[in-house]
């Protein structure tokens, strides 16, 4: 059994920001399966469906009262924030003091605890961090003490989702294409510049920017969408699908942008780890960095407008004019959020699974003296949950789940939007390209 | 229940069930090996930032070994992770040879250090 820091030894290429180790490609016959399995999911989409909107915000399983009142009880969240607060300082203590090797925990933290722990956190639970934000609770804490109103604010927020998505894709940029992104001097100029954003952000357009504008918020939001608890429009906890949280997730502006960077980044996670792709960045005479941010904002853009293209041909399927589709195009953007909790769930899961142990093993000697502060040096991943079979399983049925909840989420939203006639023929375009998503994706994972 | 809300679930139990048969179906039988461990061996040239033979993966299994000789025109580290973390130090124009034996399952980057070139990729089942 290796060490934790042998896991967590930094390579010169580090594949997501931290870890060496990649999962094994799906064996062709799961993809086959998987493939078809997305295609029968489509075709009896159009052909079988309801014809009237079904999800209603008034539906779900009541959860038990004692539960549900736990749930809104304020020493839950009071314990929840104290504990995040408390992980922020230790992490800020580990960046501002302590080594600059691999046994620094904060690259875990940043890339395995935050973006995928937060992500797996959310897709269970509903938007947790619109609860546990630390810099959210700064602002808060701090108009508390000045005893100023909360919603203080210098202007009116209105730019929608479009800082979220630049955020993202920033962010998704570190990880994936900056070298050197676990190095102590980096982590510390992204952060601080992460903190000044969010102060001015939140100086100037209140707890709005929260709301909207901030990367991690939207990350958890979205993907938050797709939890099995939720509250109803009365405000009682219920379990519902996912459906219904995507159901409540409307056009605005920004969300198309928002929701291609998350799905566009994780498939470009995958498509850069295939190695006829490695051969030609680092055979080619341009610098690596260039190619790799070209490719991702192509992904990006290529999510964008292929999403577009549908929503015009739906358009014009329905008798409607192209103007229109973009008002369409950010209505159906929502239906996506399934296939990007699809993808981030198959490329994720071995990663969180070996480095998540890893961050709390690193944590307990935050300064690197060698000191076990916490008790968890001697934590170890757990092999079980990475075995192979189980990881392309894993995989597959994300990916296939991600796209039947993809389709159904899109063909609700179809027939509330359209009129009868044109509900099923105006989804077909759409349909198409999810299907063309999911086989990228399946072949992102087959392909070494 | 009406028919047409069953089926998207029938449709997912289905697809399930296949990708796990297929899957354990696919599942190497963890067979005896012969008493002799299996020995692969590959050899890699690096000149600039060109690898030959141009990087591929190559499939071990768990207690199978690989010999990797790596001949580079620069002074340079050679990276193996998920091998119990071989560094080798490669000098110019002198083949250096190591043995990866597969430990844990997964695909894992044989790479050098300065330029930053990935050399194969391992897969270990």
């Amino acid at each position: 059994m290796l060490s934790p820091a042998a896991y967590g030894m930094l390579g010169v290429l580090p594949t997501h920001g931290v870890g060496s180790r990649s999962d094994l490609p799906l064996p062709f016959g799961v993809l086959v399966v998987s493939a078809l399995a997305a295609l029968l999911i489509s075709f009896l989409a159009i052909g079988v469906l309801w014809r009237e909107p079904r999800l209603r915000s008034s539906q779900g399983v009541m959860l038990p009262r004692q539960l549900a009142s736990m749930l809104d009880s304020r020493w839950l969240r009071r314990v929840a924030q104290t504990l995040s607060v408390a992980l922020t300082l230790w992490t800020l203590v580990a960046l501002l003091a302590g080594p600059d090797s691999a046994r620094n925990p904060v690259p875990h933290i940043v890339y395995v605890w935050l973006w995928v722990g937060l992500a797996f956190a959310s897709m269970l639970l509903g938007p947790v961090w619109r609860v546990i934000n630390p810099v959210r609770l700064l602002h808060t804490g701090l108009l508390r003490l000045a005893r100023v109103s909360p919603d203080l604010a210098v202007f009116r927020y209105r730019a929608g989702w479009w800082p979220a998505a630049l955020g993202l894709g920033l962010f998704t940029w570190v990880e994936l294409v900056a070298t050197e992104n676990t190095s102590l001097s980096f982590l510390r100029l992204l952060i601080l510049g992460y903190l000044l954003i969010s102060i001015l952000g939140a100086g100037l357009f209140g707890r709005a920017w929260f709301d909207r504008a901030d990367p991690f918020e939207a990350w958890s939001t979205l993907l938050g969408a797709l939890a099995p608890l939720g509250r109803r429009d009365d405000g009682r906890w219920v379990l519902r699908t996912p459906l219904h949280g995507i159901n409540e997730l409307h056009g605005e502006r920004g969300l198309v942008a928002t929701v291609a960077v998350m799905l566009g980044s994780t498939a470009y996670d995958g498509f850069s780890a295939n190695l006829s792709w490695a051969t030609f960045v680092q055979t080619s005479a341009l610098p690596a960095s260039v190619l790799k941010t070209a490719t991702m904002l192509g992904f990006f853009a290529a999510v964008a407008v292929t999403l577009w293209l549908a929503s015009a041909a739906s358009m014009a399927l329905s008798g409607k004019g192209i103007r229109d589709s973009f008002h369409f195009v950010s209505d159906f953007a929502p239906s996506l959020i399934p296939i990007a909790g699809g993808y981030v769930v198959a490329h994720y899961w071995s990663l969180f699974v070996y480095q998540a142990p890893v961050g709390l093993a690193l944590l307990s000697d935050p300064l690197g003296t060698g000191a076990d502060l916490l008790g968890t040096a001697g934590v170890t991943p757990d092999d079980t949950l990475v075995q192979a079979t189980l990881v392309a399983t894993i995989q597959a049925v994300s990916i296939v789940v991600g796209h039947l909840l993809a389709v159904l989420a899109a063909h609700e939203r179809a027939v509330s939007v359209l009129d009868r006639r044109s509900a099923i023929v105006g989804q077909i375009p759409l349909m198409v390209i999810m299907l063309a998503y999911t086989f990228a994706g399946l072949t992102i994972l087959f392909t070494p | 229940m009406p028919l047409n809300r069953v089926l998207p679930y029938a449709v997912c139990l289905v697809a399930l069930s296949g990708i796990a048969a297929c899957g354990s179906a696919d599942e190497p039988t963890p067979g005896r090996h012969a008493t002799a461990t299996v020995v692969k061996s590959l050899v890699v040239t690096v000149t600039g930032t060109t690898v030959t033979p141009a990087p591929a993966q190559v499939d071990l299994r768990i207690g199978e070994a690989l010999d990797l000789t790596v001949t580079i025109d620069h002074d340079d580290e050679l990276h193996a992770h998920g091998f119990g973390d071989i560094e080798e130090q490669l000098k110019a124009g002198v083949p250096t040879t190591v043995r990866l034996v597969g430990a844990e399952s997964g695909v894992f980057e044989v790479e050098t250090h300065e330029p930053a070139l990935t050399l194969l990729t391992v897969a270990v089942r």
